[in-house]
């Protein structure tokens, strides 16, 4: 009973961005010696999903799911000194590194994914705007990356996303990552063209995309 | 009026926050703050209000927003502040009537208010959407040219390949395409007999200030317009900051876009419409704009066709019209294609919305302006007409005209057809649309006259 109470509490903290509870609910559970994966999964995760769900149905705004996403990894910092080892390999989703392409400025939308990303479980590498197609391999072979992930809301700078791509083909590592790709101008049609795995419409699609390549990965 | 020069000093040298600090401690809590200060409440019932009252007070909340907000530059992480004192000398000083185009297309560009007789300035085109090649390029603007009678000035399109190949911005490849675009684009309008129309979206290609520099030396002139972009929420750097410096010294108009977003930082509807006067100071202090160019747009749908953004359109319309001579547009997107019914309603409701609230006109970018070669000279030609269609309207009438509009479209906006190309609609060698686009064009504008629209033209 007390255990459910403490979830409730850690959702509802997400929910209706209260930090105070959700640090409450979170020292609580670790006096409780409840194991702090099952808070995650059923209190502040699922509470995460709410936020995301209510941002695309635009009742909250960006604002509130930046706080959200905020008492949440606030929440997780108390929490993860008690993760043991076993339990964090098993709700890691996975590694994404993400940026904006080359000559492209537009990242409040790839910063939405980074966030949903990170609390669906993924742990993300964000490397801001103006990326070059050098650096995100750089940082995917240095973070031992699962995905690559890059937004382009220009026509313009949509064809870095086909150039990363083609790169790590003629180096001989396309096998080594997964590739999605976002933004305004692109599209499913451009992902297949491309030869991208994956691509997300909106912030919600691109975790649903994000865990079925990792789905996808595991069966490699 | 504040230098330029003093911006870019209290661009060195102003306040600093970081980025997330700016947005999430400057920016929204005082835009929050005012909107409630200033009791401004989003009406869906109304998405064109007639109430001064309202547009006033949507005013005051976003000249203290920018007191408080200033612009934030990206490249320093220092916020250009201003006081009181400056933003109303600047409102005071800024441009009323600045001139564009040559010869027999030069006028003025004069600002409106609401219900006004004066006609809407008809910035026509492509909205900065993609065509796929020269031809094609070449081809359309020469059709705004001669198939746009009323087109004061023009919008063109962002070339995707030169040569063949694809542009890819930050390459060489951007400078030469932004050098052919000019090339071109002024070519194209002397074969369609209006060679001083201007072209108020320099350079749609360009993606940094080196291409937009480069490729204004082969043919702009001070009388088109430059479009320089802001950031979204009130923020510029280096890069912008550069054409501004470039185009100043060069005597050429400055057209500052802005682009509000409605479900960012700004939240919803009523955030959207005080950013919307805010950046309107922006574009004069920062910007030395000769007019601002602007679309508060949806973060989900990519369009400005949407209820909650029709309000924040009018309402800050209204707002920036009623309190300000600096002349401005509103640019539409709409979220479907060529050649369906849903994108004329959409074009229709945009154009109203901006016309009888007092803003001129960009249009625009159809099926969001995202979609390679989804766009022809029929979807800005019905725009202009659907404008001087309402010149001197009453907000009240729009309104209802409005809501039927948005009662026929908008539970198509999450999944909207994408309609067809240019080539599909469009017969490039008798520069006419086909038939069938024409029917429905015919269809849809017995359709609008009806609802109300006393068309001219």
């Amino acid at each position: 009973m007390k255990k459910e109470k403490i979830f409730e509490d850690l959702l509802k903290a997400v929910v209706e961005l209260d930090e105070g509870k959700a640090q409450k609910a979170a020292n609580e559970l670790i006096r409780e010696k409840i194991a702090p994966v099952e808070g995650i999964e059923k209190g502040l995760s699922k509470g995460m999903r709410i936020i995301g769900e209510k941002f695309e149905k635009m009742e909250i705004y960006l604002p509130e799911l930046l706080m959200a996403s905020d008492i949440f990894n606030k929440a997780m910092h108390v929490l993860e000194p008690h993760i043991s080892m076993a339990d964090t390999d098993k709700t890691r989703k996975g590694t994404v590194i993400i940026g904006t392409v080359r000559g492209d400025i537009h990242e409040i939308g790839k910063d939405i994914v980074t966030m949903l990303l990170g609390t669906a479980g993924f742990t993300v590498h964000n490397l801001g705007k103006d990326v070059a197609t050098s650096t995100f391999l750089e940082e995917a072979e240095k973070n031992k990356a699962d995905i690559i992930a890059m937004s382009s809301l220009l026509t313009t700078t949509m064809m870095a996303q086909k150039e990363l791509i083609e790169v790590l083909k003629d180096t001989g590592c396309r096998d080594k990552y997964m590739v999605m790709i976002g933004g305004a101008p692109t599209s499913k049609e451009w992902a297949e063209e491309i030869g991208a795995d994956g691509y997300g419409r909106t912030a919600e699609d691109a975790v649903s995309v994000a865990l079925e390549l990792m789905n996808k990965k595991k069966y490699l | 009026m504040v230098s330029f020069m003093e911006v870019v000093n209290r661009a060195l040298t102003g306040p600093y926050f970081s980025e997330k600090d700016y947005n999430l401690k400057v920016f929204v809590p005082s835009l929050r703050e005012l909107v409630k200060k200033y009791e401004i409440k989003y009406n869906p019932e109304n998405p064109i209000p007639s109430d001064d009252d309202l547009a006033d007070r949507v005013f005051r909340a976003g000249v203290e927003l920018y007191t408080r907000t200033g612009t934030y530059c990206v490249d320093t992480s220092r916020i250009i502040k201003f006081t009181e004192e400056e933003i109303q000398q600047a409102l005071t000083t800024a441009p009323s009537a600045p001139v564009f185009g040559e010869g027999k297309e030069a006028k003025p560009l004069i600002a409106r208010k609401p219900e006004s007789d004066i006609p809407p300035w008809c910035f026509l085109g492509a909205g900065g959407a993609a065509v796929s090649n020269e031809q094609l390029y070449v081809s359309i603007l020469e059709a705004y040219g001669s198939f746009l009678p009323l087109a004061d000035s023009i919008t063109a399109p962002t070339l995707k390949t030169i040569n063949g190949k694809i542009v890819e911005a930050g390459s060489p490849l951007e400078i030469l395409a932004c050098i052919r675009s000019s090339v071109l684009a002024r070519d194209a309008l002397r074969r369609a007999g209006r060679p001083g129309l201007p072209i108020m979206n320099c350079i749609a290609t360009a993606v940094s200030d080196a291409g937009k520099i480069a490729g204004s030396q082969f043919g702009l002139r001070t009388s088109d317009g430059w479009l320089i972009g802001a950031m979204a929420e009130m923020k510029i750097n280096f890069e912008r900051l550069n054409e501004i410096a470039y185009v100043q010294s060069l005597g050429g108009h400055i057209v500052a876009e802005t682009a509000p977003l409605l479900g960012g930082y700004c939240g919803g509807s009523e955030g959207v419409a005080v950013t919307n006067v805010a950046y309107h100071i922006n574009c004069i202090l920062v910007m030395r704009g000769s007019t601002q160019l602007t679309f508060p747009i949806h973060f989900l749908h990519g369009c400005t066709t949407t209820r909650d953004i029709t309000w924040a359109v009018s309402v800050s319309s209204q707002a920036i019209s009623r309190n300000s001579h600096f002349p401005f547009f509103i640019l539409s997107y709409t979220a479907s294609g060529p050649m369906t019914r849903m994108c004329l309603y959409e074009l229709a409701e945009a154009v109203i919305t901006s016309v009888v609230s007092g803003a001129s006109i960009e249009f625009g970018g159809v099926t969001k302006a995202t979609v390679v070669d989804h766009f022809t000279p029929f979807e800005p030609r019905l725009a202009s007409e659907v404008a001087h269609g309402v010149i001197g309207m009453s907000r009240s009438k729009g309104n209802e005209i409005v809501k039927n509009l948005l009662s026929k479209y908008e539970e198509d906006i999450p999944h909207p057809p994408q309609g067809e190309k240019y080539e599909e609609c469009w017969d490039t060698c008798f520069k006419q649309p086909i038939k069938e686009y024409t029917e429905l064009y015919q269809k849809i504008k017995k359709e609008l006259s009806e609802l109300g629209i006393s068309f001219r033209f």
